[in-house]
């Protein structure tokens, strides 16, 4: 398999913005803002999302001519808002359905937001597939990249409420 | 005929979202969460559109899409791909396969709708299968006019009626107004600059959300060419101006599928009134005809032996008026229905010029027709006087 050329920062930049905007604005009508970005602060985790409030946490990986996988972190309170206006339901009707209908729905943004950016990789010449969702929940994640991978972080702002992609990326050898 | 959609999915997210554009039509949501279940489901319903998304547990949708199309019971199945799986050769390799529309996500709800539209006539869901509306329930009504006293006409002439009557200016206010609030009906001036009323109603055709709205073209009585050119390009009416009301009222009704029948009959005290208005054109003749019959088999189905024909508001009466009025009578007669009359000076005089109706009799108010059935009253006035 032939070696991937590194992508530039920017153009990773612009593809994760473009792909959480066009998420949040076709499904949700919310306009975002892309506020950190962890290339402009070496060293630095990205400012946390709540002292408090537990994470919802949806992970959807590529494989392919370029592997890599999207951490989609949201507070579990804005995750519960989101599926509201995803699905249509009341957040009574949310917390009657339980934690499932919102895993689902977070699962489900991530897997668009990671389509769309890796569908850019695919029509850049680096064809790769969609894994399954899945997720996390808790407080307090670190995320450690193995020695090979590359690690980017953006936090972007959208309703007036944070949330953080994740991206961990490894070219082939 | 109802169709099936069937969403393949492992996101019940997706799945909801589906059911929630196609909520408004007249069609049935299938559900599946993988491959395997989504062949069962094919085979079982016979779905009229599938539509797939790729990445799956089980079994993903480029293996469901494979098998679909080799099975020959299965393989004219319409499939959309509904998938966060893109990417130029992507689409490519699948489309191959056989589908008829590819949707990447993220996608809007009305998108999804519009590109099964083109696979399937769904329409929606008809008002028979709601409660019908009728003349007193409310609507919104947008008028487009760029000349205030027009709409203020209109807001005059129909403030009688529960319809609230919004007035813009432009099509850029109009095409706002349609984004916060779906009207029952829009009324646009022809008249508006660089043919603005057309260019409304070309882009209300093709807003999955008012596709079916009624548009109606306001336009001068003599400007013939533009009344020509409005009915060529498919406006549900032509109102002419100067307006008349009672006329427009009508044609509002019937374009929004009211029941207007509550205007003409109702039953009280166990009888059933029918009530001419003052003015009775021919498309209130036809009207009242249209609900007749209905009318007096309910009634006779609902155990109604008595009728009382109210023809006090009317101010005049014409041979149009009297076939109906004759009609009516032979209905109530074959269904042994009792009828009595209730009219004013005008009408009765009236009926005296003519063969047919100079031997009627008339009461002088409902309260006496309707005390009439127990033996109480009798009529005030014959018509051969």
């Amino acid at each position: 398999m032939p070696s991937a050329a590194p992508i530039s920062d920017t153009v990773l930049r612009d593809l994760v913005n473009k792909a959480m905007s066009d998420v949040l604005i076709t499904m949700l009508a919310l306009n975002s803002k892309l506020v950190w970005v962890s290339d402009d602060h070496p060293g630095e985790e990205p400012p946390p999302l709540s002292q408090n409030s537990p994470l919802v946490v949806g992970a959807v990986g590529f494989i392919g001519d370029i592997n890599g996988l999207i951490y989609l972190h949201l507070e579990s309170e804005f995750a519960k808002l989101v599926t509201c206006k995803l699905v249509g339901l009341s957040p009574e009707d949310i917390d009657s359905e339980g934690d499932e209908v919102v895993n689902d729905a977070v699962g489900e943004l991530t897997n668009m937001t990671v389509g769309g950016f890796k569908n850019a990789l695919c029509d850049m010449g680096l064809p790769c597939n969609l894994t399954i969702p899945s997720i996390l929940r808790g407080s307090n994640f670190t995320i450690e990249p193995a020695t090979n991978a590359l690690r980017h972080v953006y936090q972007f702002e959208a309703d007036g409420r944070k949330m953080t992609a994740d991206l961990l990326l490894q070219y082939n050898e | 005929m109802r169709y099936k959609i069937l969403t393949v999915d492992d996101s019940k997210t997706v799945r909801i979202i589906v059911k929630k554009a196609f909520k408004g039509f007249d069609c049935e949501i299938l559900e599946a969460s993988n491959g395997v279940e989504g062949l069962a489901v094919a085979a079982k319903e016979a779905p009229d559109v599938c539509l797939l998304d790729i990445t799956m547990p089980v079994m993903d949708g480029v293996e469901m899409l494979t098998k679909l199309k080799s099975d020959p019971l299965l393989k004219s199945i319409p499939v959309v791909m509904l998938t966060a799986e893109g990417g130029r050769e992507h689409v490519l390799k699948i489309a191959k396969i056989g589908v008829r529309d590819y949707i990447v996500k993220p996608f809007k709800e009305e998108l999804l709708v519009e590109k099964v539209m083109r696979i399937v006539d769904i329409k929606p869901l008809s008002e028979a299968n709601q409660r019908m509306k009728t003349i007193f329930d409310p609507a919104e009504i947008l008028v487009v006019e760029d000349k205030p006293a027009i709409v203020q006409q209109i807001q005059e002439g129909l403030k009688h009626t529960p319809w609230r009557v919004h007035g813009v200016s432009t099509t850029g206010e109009a095409i706002d107004f349609c984004g916060r609030t779906i009207p029952d009906l829009v009324m646009s001036s022809l008249s508006l600059p660089e043919d603005g009323g057309f260019t409304l109603f070309r882009m209300l055709r093709t807003n999955i959300k008012t596709k079916f709205t009624p548009v109606f073209a306001l336009v001068v009585k003599t400007e013939t060419a533009a009344q020509q050119q409005a009915l060529q390009v498919g406006f549900s009416a032509i109102i002419t101006k100067p307006i008349e009301f009672s006329e427009l009222e009508t044609r509002i009704a019937k374009a929004m599928n009211l029941d207007t029948s509550l205007r003409y009959f109702a039953i009280e005290e166990n009888s059933l009134i029918m009530r001419l208005p003052e003015q009775m054109s021919p498309i209130t003749i036809n009207e009242v005809t249209s609900y007749m019959k209905g009318k007096v088999s309910g009634a006779v189905d609902n155990g109604v032996g008595r009728s009382i024909i109210d023809i006090s508001k009317l101010k005049t009466l014409d041979m149009p008026v009297i076939k109906l009025l004759f009609s009516y009578m032979q209905s109530c007669s074959e269904v042994s229905i009792q009828y009595v009359l209730v009219g004013n000076a005008v009408v009765i005089k009236e009926c005296k010029g003519f063969e047919d109706t100079k031997n009627w009799t008339f009461f002088d108010s409902l309260e006496l027709a309707k005390s009439s059935f127990s033996g109480e009253a009798a009529p005030a006035a014959t018509a051969a006087g």
